[in-house]
C-alpha cells in the first residue's frame, strides 16, 4: 500500500493507548465513538457530470470526498483467439444467437472479454505509476470482472460491445485507506449509468436512438420490468482485525494500530429475470442472498510504526524509574520484550480463525454489507424521485 | 504511458503459428491432468545463484504438459540490507521495496520493459506477504530490495485457449514469487519470523464430473474448463499464521464452509513449498560447510 511509505504520525504512546482501547472486549471504544460495525456517515448524489453516461459523488464526514465518471463507447469485438486454428468455430458462432444467459459452460462459448472494461483511479500526491494506486485498482475491478454481471451488460450483439470507462478520483488528500469510498462511489456511479437505446436489430451494425430521454439503465431500477437479471454492482467493505475485535470501515487512526486489514467484496446474489407479468418488488435486509467475490489482503500501516521504548531501557530514565535493571549500552532495543502499555509494531500474520472470523461478519446476514447496500439503495431511489 | 527509449517489438499481438495436431473433436481440452488432486506439481529450487546480490534464488516449477521443458520460472535477487539515500527521511524500520516483473518473453503475449498494472499489483501482494516476515526493526534506516523476474510464466506456448484463466495464473506466479523470494532472503540472511511460502488451490469443474465442482491444490489452468473459484495464501507454517491472503470466486454468501476450506486447501499446498524451501536451505547450508573446509573463501 503506498500510503504505508509515508511515516505514521501517531507516537507510540498514542498508539499503545489507541490499541488498548479499539481491543477491549466485548465492545471496543473507537476514537470517533462508533460502533465495531458502524460506517461513517456520508453524503452521495449521483448523475452529477453532464458529459458522462454515469456519474457518482460521494462525501465522508472526514472530508475525503470521491468522484466516478463512466464513459462508454461502442467497440468491434475482437473474434476469439482460437478462431483462426479451430475449425469447431463456425459452429460455436450459430449456437451464439440461441438462448441468451443460459449460465454454466455455455457463458464461456461467448465471447465476453475482461478487456471491455477499464478502470483508472486517480489519488492527488501519489503519481500515476505508484504500485499502491495499481492495487487499488486492481482490486475494484477485480470484484466487478469477477461478478461476471458487469460484462454481459456490456454485449450488444456478436460483433459488438460496449467498452466501459470508468474514472475514479479522489478530491481530497487520502485521510484514510481510501478503498471504501472509492468502492461505493464506483457502484452509485454504474447504478446510474445510461446506455442509448438501440434501434438495429440482431448483428447488425447497431444504430441507436438519438433520444438521450429513451436511453436505458445499465442496471435496470428494482420494480421496472426487464429481460436481465436485477443484479447490483458489487461493493468493497474494508475490514480490520485488533486482538479480538474486529472493525469496519476503519480510520487512519485506527489503521496505524491494525493487526489484519482485509478487502472483502460482495455482491447481491443475482436473482433470475423476473416474468413480465410481474412486477419485482425491491429487496429488503432479510431476503437479500450475498456472494463472496474476492478477498485481499492489505498491508496494515501498523508495521512501520515506530517503537515505544519501556521505562527500564530508556537513556533518559537511565532505566531506574521502572526498579529493573540498569540498562546496557548495547542492548537493542529490537529485543524488548513485549510490555504492557509500550507499543510495539506486530510481526508476523494473523491466524486463519481471524481471518474467517473478519470474512464471515462481512457476510452476515444483517450484517455491515446488508445495511450499506440498504443505504445505497436509499441513494438509488431517492435520485429516480427526482427524475 | 509508451515506453519511447527503447526499440519496440511489433505494436499489437503477433502469436506465432500454433498447428492443429491433436484430433479435432479434442479441440476444448488442451492437456489432461495426470496428477492426483491433493499433490503440487514439481518444485526445483536453489538458491545461491547471482553472485553479486547478497541472496538470490531461482525457482522451476514444471507445466501441466509435461512433454516439454515450459512451466514456471523465477528468478529473485534481495538486494541489502544498505542504507537509504540521505534524502530520504529517517525510519526505525527497514524499507521493503518488492519488483515483480515478467520479461518481455515470459508469456504469450508480448509484455513490455516498463511495469504495467498487474504486475505492479503483484509486487504490492509480495510486499504484503513478506512485511510480516522480515523481521524490519533490526535494521532501522536500511532498505531492502527484492526484485523477481518472471523468465517464463505459467502458460505454456501450445495451450490455446480463447480467454486465459489470469486469475489462477497471476496466483500461481504470486505463489512462486513468495517462495521464491522468502528463499532468497534466507540466502541473504535477513532475520526473520518464520520461513514463508505461497500456495495455491482452486475449485474447478470440469465436463466429465458432469460440472460436479472438486478442489484442487496447485491448479494449472489448462488442465480444467471452468475454475469456480481460486484462492492464494503466504503461510507461516511454525506460528500458523498467514501474512497474505487472495481470493477471488463466486462464491454464495451462506455457504462460507466453501470458502473454509480453499483457504485451507492453500495452507496445505503452502505447507508443501515450505518442504522443499527448507530442504533446499538445508542442502545450501551443508555445501557451504563443505566448500569453507576446503578453505575455500565463501565471501558474502
Amino acid at each position: 500500500m503506498a500510503t504505508n511509505q509515508q511515516q505514521v504520525l501517531i507516537s507510540p504512546a498514542e498508539l499503545a493507548y489507541l490499541h488498548a482501547s479499539l481491543s477491549l472486549s466485548p465492545e471496543p471504544i473507537r476514537p470517533d465513538g462508533r460502533s465495531s460495525t458502524q460506517f461513517r456517515p456520508l453524503v452521495a448524489e449521483t448523475d452529477i457530470l453532464p458529459g458522462t453516461n454515469g456519474s457518482a459523488r460521494i462525501c465522508f464526514a472526514d472530508g475525503s470526498e470521491a468522484i466516478v465518471g463512466v464513459k462508454v463507447e461502442v467497440e468491434k469485438t475482437k473474434p476469439k483467439a482460437g478462431a483462426m486454428i479451430n475449425p469447431e468455430e463456425g459452429k460455436e458462432e450459430k449456437g451464439d444467437t440461441g438462448v441468451e444467459g443460459g449460465g454454466g459452460f455455455d457463458d464461456d462459448k461467448k465471447n465476453y472479454s475482461n478487456d471491455w472494461v477499464e478502470l483508472a483511479v486517480d489519488i492527488p500526491g501519489h503519481r500515476d505509476d505508484d504500485p499502491g494506486t495499481a492495487f487499488l485498482g486492481n482490486m475494484i475491478l477485480e470484484a466487478l470482472l469477477e461478478d461476471g454481471e458487469l460484462v454481459k451488460r456490456l454485449r450488444i450483439n456478436s460483433r459488438f460491445h460496449w467498452k466501459m470507462y470508468l474514472d475514479v478520483l479522489l478530491i481530497s488528500q487520502p485521510l484514510s485507506y481510501p478503498l471504501p469510498l472509492l468502492s461505493l462511489t464506483t457502484h452509485l456511479a454504474l447504478l446510474s449509468t445510461r446506455l442509448p437505446c438501440l434501434i438495429s436489430e440482431g448483428d447488425e451494425d447497431p444504430m441507436f436512438d438519438d433520444d438521450w430521454a429513451a436511453s436505458t439503465n445499465l442496471y435496470p431500477p428494482r420494480g421496472e420490468k426487464s429481460k436481465l437479471s436485477t443484479s447490483r454492482p458489487p461493493i468493497t467493505l474494508l475490514v480490520m482485525s485488533v486482538g479480538h475485535s474486529i472493525l469496519f470501515d476503519p480510520t487512519y487512526e485506527e489503521l496505524a494500530v491494525a493487526d489484519a486489514v482485509l478487502a472483502v467484496s460482495v455482491s447481491e446474489e443475482p436473482t433470475k429475470p423476473v416474468p413480465q407479468d410481474t412486477i419485482a418488488t425491491p429487496k429488503q435486509a432479510k431476503d437479500r442472498a450475498l456472494r463472496l467475490l474476492s478477498i485481499r489482503s492489505i498491508d496494515p500501516p501498523s508495521r512501520i510504526t515506530p517503537p515505544g521504548v519501556p521505562n527500564g531501557l530508556n537513556p533518559a530514565t537511565n532505566g531506574e524509574v521502572a526498579g529493573l535493571q540498569p540498562k546496557h549500552a548495547e542492548a537493542r532495543t529490537a529485543e524488548v520484550p513485549a510490555t504492557e502499555g509500550v507499543w510495539k509494531a506486530p510481526r508476523g500474520g494473523v491466524s486463519r480463525s481471524v481471518l474467517s472470523a473478519m470474512v464471515f461478519k462481512a457476510l452476515e446476514k444483517g450484517g455491515v454489507a446488508d445495511e450499506v447496500l440498504d443505504g445505497l439503495q436509499g441513494v438509488e431511489m431517492a435520485s429516480e424521485i427526482l427524475e | 504511458m509508451a515506453d519511447r527509449r527503447r526499440i519496440n517489438g511489433p505494436v499489437g499481438v503477433t502469436s506465432p503459428p500454433v498447428y492443429a495436431n491433436h484430433t479435432p473433436g479434442k479441440a476444448q481440452k488442451d492437456t489432461v491432468q495426470q496428477r492426483p488432486d491433493n499433490t503440487l506439481r514439481q518444485i526445483f529450487l536453489k538458491t545461491g545463484i547471482t553472485p553479486s546480490a547478497s541472496g538470490s534464488a531461482y525457482l522451476e516449477v514444471t507445466g501441466p504438459s509435461t512433454n516439454g521443458p515450459s512451466g514456471l520460472k523465477l528468478n529473485c535477487t534481495v538486494h541489502g540490507p544498505r542504507s537509504l539515500a540521505k534524502s530520504t527521511p529517517f525510519t526505525p524500520y527497514t524499507t521493503l521495496t518488492t519488483h515483480v516483473k515478467y520479461a518481455p518473453f515470459a508469456t504469450r503475449q508480448r509484455r513490455g520493459y516498463l511495469r504495467d498494472s498487474s504486475e505492479k499489483d503483484l509486487g504490492v501482494h509480495l510486499e504484503t506477504a513478506l512485511r510480516g516476515v522480515i523481521i524490519a526493526d533490526r535494521w532501522p534506516k536500511s532498505g531492502v530490495d527484492i526484485i523477481v523476474t518472471v523468465l517464463e510464466g505459467d502458460q505454456p506456448r501450445e495451450v490455446f485457449k480463447g480467454t486465459p484463466d489470469e486469475g489462477i495464473d497471476a496466483m500461481n506466479v504470486l505463489s512462486g514469487c513468495i517462495t521464491v523470494a522468502s528463499a532468497a532472503i534466507a540466502d541473504a540472511g535477513i532475520d526473520c519470523v518464520d520461513m514463508v511460502a505461497g500456495g495455491v488451490a482452486a475449485l474447478v469443474a470440469s465436463e466429465e464430473d458432469k460440472g460436479e465442482p472438486r478442489f484442487v491444490l496447485d491448479p494449472a489452468p489448462s488442465e480444467h474448463d471452468k475454475i469456480l473459484a481460486g484462492c492464494c495464501v503466504a503461510y507461516l507454517p511454525s506460528r500458523d499464521e498467514i501474512t497474505n491472503l487472495w481470493y477471488k470466486g463466486q462464491t454464495s454468501g451462506n455457504d462460507t464452509l466453501l470458502y473454509t476450506q480453499l483457504v485451507e486447501k492453500a495452507v496445505q499446498a503452502s505447507r508443501g513449498a515450505n518442504k522443499v524451501l527448507v530442504d533446499t536451505l538445508k542442502e545450501g547450508v551443508t555445501e557451504a560447510g563443505k566448500q569453507s573446509k576446503g578453505s575455500m573463501e565463501v565471501d558474502r
